[in-house]
């Protein structure tokens, strides 16, 4: 897995919660050009994007990662809700949506299996 | 010219037209033989000789002197063109030969009738306003004003002393006819062309009181192409060439019309004056500054003309919306006539550069219209002073909305991502509390964790009504949507937006007349439904919130509303509250967009 957010503190609970159901964490970048390229090197199966990023939107990001010939499935992140993006969630090919606050091993389980 | 010598060019003109007639009987009654073979050969006069004599010559003197004024050379250069017929008439020449050596009468027949073409061409290409303006004109007027006479003598003094020069005298006759022919084809030709040129380059204004004048001269030049034109092709036209002969030589009188023209274009150009009068008695009718344009623009006989107003706080000329003006420069088509001191100018009109050789018409509107102009420019003063009010508030509303963006930002990206962060570790405590099977730890961090959830939600409302994020991330319909999901009365949400997002700050302006409408309304109206439509064409959108509640809200009470007004009028739309009392209240706002 692959863990993309600018906020270190994020980064290291979201690893905690990765590892804590079973999940490799193979690298943790914290901008959208820095995902893009290492999500491409590491070829990881699941990245956690956040879209709020410093460089690029995290929509952005999703879309151009699943036009990839082996796209890695995408689970977005963010501190707002999904209603604060409308219909930009839908089209960006991402897997879903889990907003930071509802984060956890149950819904990404939830979101994964799904 | 003083009242003295025009009253002596009136008796002179006048005791000329006399002697021409006088002439004119003494000729056809006294003739005295020798004379007359001597000057014009044996051949009889025909019956209108008379009048080919006369008539043209008596009109260029008779419209002349009426137009004889002190600041235009018109009336003189009529007089010229008239004096030079009469001079070159046959009657006046047979009597004048009587009283003096033939010689000097045919010299100066000759020059008369080679000098009076070259003053008609400068009276075509000085009309209407007496000057040349043209350096090119001024050349080939002044040029022909001494070679027509100068081969015409010429020719004139090789016939006279002809006999001396025997064998040669042939080849020196022809060589001096043929140049004074080529001379006279070339001013034929150039003089046409110059007229011509003059009349196609000139714009509106000018070919106004030029066209008169040109359309006389028709006559004239198609008499002379005929009659020349059959003499050389008689043959095959069957018409007598002696009919031909007579037709070019009745063909001054066709020069009759020339001074009706001028006439016509004069009356024509005073008629252009008088229209200033006429915009001098609609001024005292009161002329709103709109209607100042086109009345100057119809007394000048220009649609292309502008007013430009000074602004001196900008230091720079505007029209009437307040826009900038650049005057033209002295090498366009265009012209320009600034009133008042240089320094402080009031205003300028700009108009076609034809208009500059009308005499002194743009100037004399320009100075009709100066108090009125006054008055415009300074409405127009107003105006730019409210634009550019209206521009410092839109900056102001934009400056505050990307503030309101940047606080919004920072809440998520700084605090509530903090607070994210410390929920996320405080479920990793409580898994690993229950881990260690310390069920009290974890009821209280779960408790700690409900009040923290509570604590991002209000954070998270708080943002919202700061600056929507989906209103900037997927614009304003979505915003709506959203907005009207979390609202507690059931709204319906008609129309469209189209698919072209509008600018941020029109669509922040109608997402906060919704947002503060829908608040308003569950917080006052009572009401069980609410509906928002949504409209945009033709360079307008517009958002209508209504509900079915108590209505009668007072407007006077709270800024919400106050501050939407200011915030749509600041990007130049509108705002309108109904709210009668037990009919609901609806607000209508519109902005323009493209």
């Amino acid at each position: 897995m692959l863990i993309v957010d600018d906020h270190a503190g994020f980064r290291g609970v979201a690893r905690q919660l990765l590892q804590g159901i079973g999940r490799q964490v193979v690298g943790e970048v914290g901008t959208g050009g820095e995902a893009l390229r290492e999500a491409r090197r590491l070829k990881p199966d699941l990245v956690l994007l956040d879209i709020q990023l410093p460089d690029l939107d995290g929509l952005d990001v999703a879309a151009s990662l699943s036009s990839d010939p082996e796209p890695p499935a995408v689970v977005l992140v963010s501190s707002r809700d999904a209603s604060d993006y409308g219909p930009r969630l839908d089209g960006c090919g991402a897997l879903g949506f889990i907003a930071k606050a509802d984060l956890s091993a149950e819904s990404l389980m939830a979101l994964l299996e799904s | 010219m003083t009242t003295l010598q025009r009253r002596v060019i009136q008796a002179g003109m006048l005791a000329l037209i006399a002697l021409a007639l006088a002439s004119e009987f003494s000729v056809t009654f006294h003739l005295p033989e020798s004379v007359s073979w001597q000057l014009v050969g044996p051949a009889e006069r025909p019956w209108y000789s008379p009048l080919v004599d006369i008539l043209p010559g008596a009109a260029f003197i008779l419209a002349g002197l009426i137009e004889l004024r002190p600041r235009t050379r018109v009336g003189l250069l009529m007089l010229g063109v008239g004096v030079g017929l009469l001079l070159g008439g046959e009657g006046l020449t047979l009597m004048l030969a009587r009283a003096l050596p033939p010689q000097i009468v045919l010299g100066a027949v000759v020059i008369a009738s080679s000098v009076w073409p070259v003053v008609l061409l400068h009276l075509l290409l000085a009309f209407p306003r007496g000057a040349l303006a043209s350096r090119l004109d001024r050349f080939v007027v002044r040029f022909f004003y001494v070679a027509l006479p100068l081969v015409s003598l010429l020719a004139l003094a090789i016939m006279v002393v002809e006999p001396t020069f025997g064998i040669h005298s042939q080849l020196l006759f022809g060589v001096a006819t043929g140049a004074a022919l080529a001379v006279e084809l070339a001013f034929l030709l150039i003089g046409a062309g110059l007229v011509i040129r003059r009349w196609l380059l000139g714009g509106r204004a000018r070919r106004r009181s030029m066209s008169p004048l040109v359309l006389a001269m028709v006559p004239y030049v198609a008499v002379i192409l005929l009659s020349l034109g059959g003499i050389v092709q008689y043959q095959i036209w069957r018409i007598p060439a002696t009919y031909l002969e007579g037709l070019l030589m009745a063909s001054p009188l066709a020069l009759v019309a020339v001074p009706v023209g001028v006439w016509i274009g004069l009356l024509r150009s005073g008629l252009d004056m008088s229209s200033v009068g006429d915009l001098v008695v609609q001024l005292s009718g009161g002329l709103v500054p709109e209607k100042l344009q086109p009345a100057l623009a119809q007394a000048l006989h220009d649609p292309s003309l502008q007013v430009a107003y000074w602004l001196p706080a900008q230091g720079w000329f505007a029209d009437l919306e307040g826009s900038r003006l650049e005057l033209p420069t002295s090498d366009s088509e265009r012209a320009s006539t600034v009133l008042g001191d240089p320094a402080g100018p009031v205003a300028a009109l700009i108009y076609d550069s034809s208009l500059r050789h009308e005499g002194q018409l743009a100037e004399t509107a320009a100075a009709a219209v100066r108090m009125a102009l006054e008055n415009a420019r300074l409405q127009v003063q107003l105006r730019a002073q409210l634009e550019e009010v209206r521009q410092s508030r839109a900056r102001l509303v934009e400056a505050a909305d990307s503030e309101r963006q940047r606080v919004e930002r920072n809440l998520h990206d700084g605090a509530q991502q903090q607070l994210v962060t410390l929920l996320l570790s405080m479920q990793a405590t409580k898994a690993e509390a229950l881990r260690r099977s310390d069920r009290a730890t974890a009821r209280l961090i779960d408790a700690n964790m409900a009040e923290l959830k509570q604590a991002l939600d209000e954070l998270r409302e708080l943002a919202h009504g700061i600056h929507p994020t989906i209103l900037t991330q997927a614009g304003l319909l979505p915003a709506i949507r959203s907005l009207t999901d979390r609202c507690p009365i059931p709204v319906e949400v008609k129309g469209e937006l189209g698919d072209d997002r509008m600018a941020p700050p029109l669509e922040a302006a109608l997402y906060f007349v919704v947002a503060e409408s829908v608040t308003n309304a569950v917080k006052h109206s009572k009401g069980r439904r609410m509906s928002i439509s949504l409209d945009r064409r033709a360079g307008w959108a517009a958002v209508e919130v209504s509900d079915d509640g108590v209505g009668g809200a007072d407007l006077s009470h709270g800024s919400g509303l106050r501050g939407l007004t200011d915030r749509i009028a600041a990007v130049g739309g509108r705002l309108e509250v109904k709210t009668a009392p037990g009919e609901g209240t609806v607000v209508h706002a519109e902005v323009p967009c493209e």
